[in-house]
């Protein structure tokens, strides 16, 4: 197919390939979805003139009918395609995953690093006012005996 | 027909002369055909009656109804009633006709032709054409409204849908299956909490159920997760016979979201934001990591603990729930408790109490002395290491081992490379256990050493964190009072000599215990082959490898009171006084060859003051001493007891001393 994308390792050129035969097959099915409604629409609004053998009219209301019913699948399909896309954004994007998956990689590195100081700190202080308390209390003029 | 019979005569059909030329040739008229007779015939046949009734019958009705139009109000369709009704009458008579004429097979109909409309009837042909037309387009513009709505509405459900995935999908692993037939509710998307980057997956035997969570939409189309109720579970770790109602109902892992049955989740949903639902989303998403890493820890466990080498008994097991004994007479539990709020925890709390106090373990109660009893259990209840750190330190080498041993750490501490290298050998349930042994056994060890110390006046403790789990290390002090530094410092010679005195003004013991040994370094103490050698070595160290705390005051009040004896002897030594010191005696030598000795005697028990010391005199002449002796014995030493001094005593006292062995001082 279209090989011709200027990558060149075997499975990035298979899959670029493959993705833009995915978008080309979108593209496709975007373009006739809007052409089905454009061109029903076209029609309908093409037989709005009444016509003499009043049999015309109720064949063209049945015809009218056809036509709204296939511009409404048009448009469902259209939004069938939105769906694909945004799923596909979602399973595809890996770039900014990635971005974001390192972003809070780093974050969350950082906040154990600062997790980790703030503990080493705190037994820090809590092993110099061990140290201060002890020494004051063993200085002290009255030491109670721990009893039972 | 009326009573009058009109009739119509025909010529005879006799061939008349029509005319004779001068030739004499007679002409006749032409003759008609068999159709056209019939034709003719029919020509004849007057309407004139038909119509004339019918006349008849419109005036009438015309009449009618303008006598009735004032008084009753007409209905509208009446008029095209009577039209069709008409139209009727008139295209039946024309069948009838038709039919009755074909019938005789005489004539048969060329065609018909439609008369000409008037232009009212043209107009109003065209003005129904139109108006079905308009009602047509009508119908379709609702449809297009209808189609226009519900399709919006479905955009506004999946963009809700999507951004909410996709806000999730910036933390959690989001998978897609290709459902073969998705329904409303799932749509194939599930999110994996299966941690791939486990150090060892064989650690890890199974796959929590948990690990795959479906994504569903709920009834208003947003993004839910369904769990069933108590699916997640918390650790939840205790020292038998100690805690007894601990469970942890303050605790931050109460879950409040799993257990949540749908229909709730439902109505709170319509009225919170989407924000807010995601943010809910995302906490059931971390309660179900952590809970399914609780799983792993207690998994862990379970396989460890049947492991010989790791030091722990299995004394209990249950579904969730296992027992273990570590030793020294200690016996813990680890379990996995649903964390839900309501009965479900209450009926928890029940079976967990009635299964501690049901499984009463008699081990705790092993060393208890006679008549220490009381004493003991207090002793045991204070020992006990806090429960939720014991929790946390659990997942925290769990976590450590398991998941990042296979990264660098560039922050790892000294404390915890070491850590690790104990690990490697029994495991790590082994260095847990070994580390609560630790704790409980250095917490009795300090229970010791503050009896020791608050009993001797002039001894401080230092505590000195290790920061590692299984070491701890105390600094017992004993400092010379500076009262009498003062007093030595007037009549120092050199600065070395102060130096070297500030140096000996505090003597150190240092009791340091790894795992359950204890350690005692202590300077001041001679050894045995010191003794020997008449000269003492600055740092003597007393291993003891004994896990029963009993010797250990007994051995720091003999290293303490050595270390006094110590420094009297250099006291003495620096006013020139030759003492002989022994063990813990030190002796003076008087004038006719007898000896005055100082002793400490040191008594853990004592609750007065652990070292108490005595003077004791050796050699005759004791009727010529002034002293008052206590006679305990015939014997030709006297002793006297001198009670608990305390170092300024001591010093005055070996002054005394010193002057009764009459050497020159220099003070």
């Amino acid at each position: 197919m279209n090989k011709g994308t200027g990558v060149g390792t075997g499975p990035t050129a298979a899959a670029a390939a493959a993705a833009a035969q995915k978008q080309k097959t979108m593209m496709q099915r975007v373009e006739t979805d809007i052409g089905n409604i454009v061109e029903n629409f076209t029609q309908l609004v093409n037989v709005a003139r009444v016509n003499d053998p009043a049999v015309g009219n109720s064949q063209e209301a049945f015809m009218m009918e056809m036509r709204a019913a296939r511009m409404v699948q048009a448009a469902d399909s259209l939004l069938k395609l939105v769906s694909e896309l945004k799923q596909t954004a979602i399973f595809s994007g890996f770039a900014s995953l990635n971005d974001h998956v390192e972003q809070r990689s780093v974050e969350f590195d950082q906040q154990a690093k600062k997790t980790d100081r703030m503990l080493a700190r705190i037994g820090e202080e809590a092993a110099a006012s061990l140290k201060e308390l002890e020494s004051h209390y063993y200085s002290s003029a009255r030491r109670t005996a721990e009893s039972a | 027909m009326d009573g009058n019979l009109e009739i119509s005569l025909d010529k005879l059909p006799v061939r008349a002369l029509d005319a004779i030329e001068e030739n004499g040739v007679e002409r006749y008229p032409h003759e008609l055909s068999y159709d056209e007779k019939r034709v003719s015939l029919i020509r004849r046949i007057d309407f004139a009656w038909a119509l004339e009734t019918d006349e008849e019958r419109e005036r009438k009705k015309k009449q009618k109804k303008k006598n009735s139009k004032d008084a009753t109000a007409t209905w509208q369709w009446q008029s095209m009633v009577e039209n069709l009704q008409l139209a009727h009458q008139e295209l039946s008579v024309i069948i009838d006709l038709i039919n009755t004429v074909e019938a005789n097979d005489a004539v048969t109909v060329a065609g018909m032709t439609r008369p000409k409309p008037l232009p009212n009837e043209v107009l109003s042909d065209l003005a129904v054409s139109a108006a079905t037309k308009l009602q047509c387009y009508r119908h379709l513009g609702k449809y297009f409204k209808q189609s226009a709505k519900a399709l919006e509405q479905q955009i506004a459900r999946e963009a809700r849908f999507y951004g909410a995935l996709i806000r999730l999908q910036q933390n959690w692993k989001v998978k897609r299956q290709r459902v073969a037939a998705p329904s409303s509710s799932n749509e194939g998307f599930t999110i994996d909490l299966f941690d791939n980057s486990l150090y060892d997956s064989a650690t890890i035997s199974r796959p929590s159920s948990l690990s795959v969570i479906h994504i569903e939409h709920d009834s208003a189309g947003m993004l839910a997760i369904n769990l069933p109720s108590n699916s997640c579970h918390s650790l939840h770790f205790g020292f038998l016979g100690v805690h007894s109602a601990d469970i942890p109902k303050e605790s931050s892992k109460i879950k409040t979201h799993g257990s949540v049955d749908q229909t709730t989740r439902d109505s709170q949903k319509e009225s919170m934001s989407d924000d807010e639902s995601v943010k809910e989303t995302h906490l059931l998403l971390r309660e179900v990591h952590q809970s399914i890493f609780n799983d792993q820890v207690f998994d862990m466990v379970n396989r460890e603990a049947f492991n010989q080498s790791a030091g722990v008994n299995v004394t209990g097991i249950r579904e969730n729930y296992l027992q273990l004994s570590i030793g020294q007479g200690t016996s813990l539990f680890i379990s996995l408790v649903p964390s839900s709020k309501g009965d479900d925890q209450a009926v928890d709390t029940a079976n967990a109490q009635n299964l501690e106090s049901a499984i009463v373990s008699l081990d705790s109660f092993d060393d208890v002395k006679s008549g220490e009893g009381k004493h003991d259990i207090t002793e045991k209840k204070w020992g006990f290491p806090n429960r939720i750190s014991c929790e946390i330190y659990l997942q925290q080498i769990v976590h450590e081992h398991a998941f990042i041993k296979g990264k660098d750490r560039p922050n790892s501490s000294g404390t915890r490379v070491s850590g690790q290298s104990g690990k490697v050998g029994s495991g790590l349930l082994g260095h847990f256990s070994l580390s609560l042994a630790h704790r409980i056994f250095s917490n009795r060890v300090l229970m010791k050493l503050e009896n020791v110390v608050c009993r001797v006046p002039y001894l401080h403790l230092m505590t000195h964190p290790t920061w590692h789990s299984r070491t701890s290390s105390w600094t017992i002090f004993m400092k010379v009072p500076q009262s009498i530094l003062h007093v030595e410092s007037q009549s120092q010679k050199s600065d070395f000599q102060n130096m070297k005195d500030a140096i000996k003004s505090q003597f150190r013991t240092k009791v340091v215990v790894n795992d359950d040994r204890i350690n005692v370094e202590g300077e001041g103490a001679p050894n045995v082959v010191g003794l020997f050698k008449r000269s003492s070595e600055d740092i003597c160290s007393v291993n003891k490898y004994d896990c029963d705390l009993a010797d250990l005051p007994v051995i720091i009040l003999q290293q303490v009171a050595s270390q006094v004896i110590r420094w009297l002897h250099e006291e003495a030594l620096m006013v020139g006084i030759k003492t002989n010191r022994d063990f813990l005696c030190l002796t003076f030598e008087l004038e006719q060859g007898e000896t005055v000795s100082l002793v400490a005697h040191v008594d853990p028990e004592d609750i007065q003051g652990c070292i108490s010391w005595w003077l004791v005199m050796e050699d005759g002449f004791a009727e010529d001493w002034k002293l008052q002796m206590d006679m305990s014995d015939g014997a030709s030493e006297y002793r006297k007891f001198l009670g608990h001094l305390s170092l300024d005593v001591l010093y005055s006292t070996l002054m005394d001393l010193v002057s009764l062995c009459g050497g020159g001082g220099n003070h």
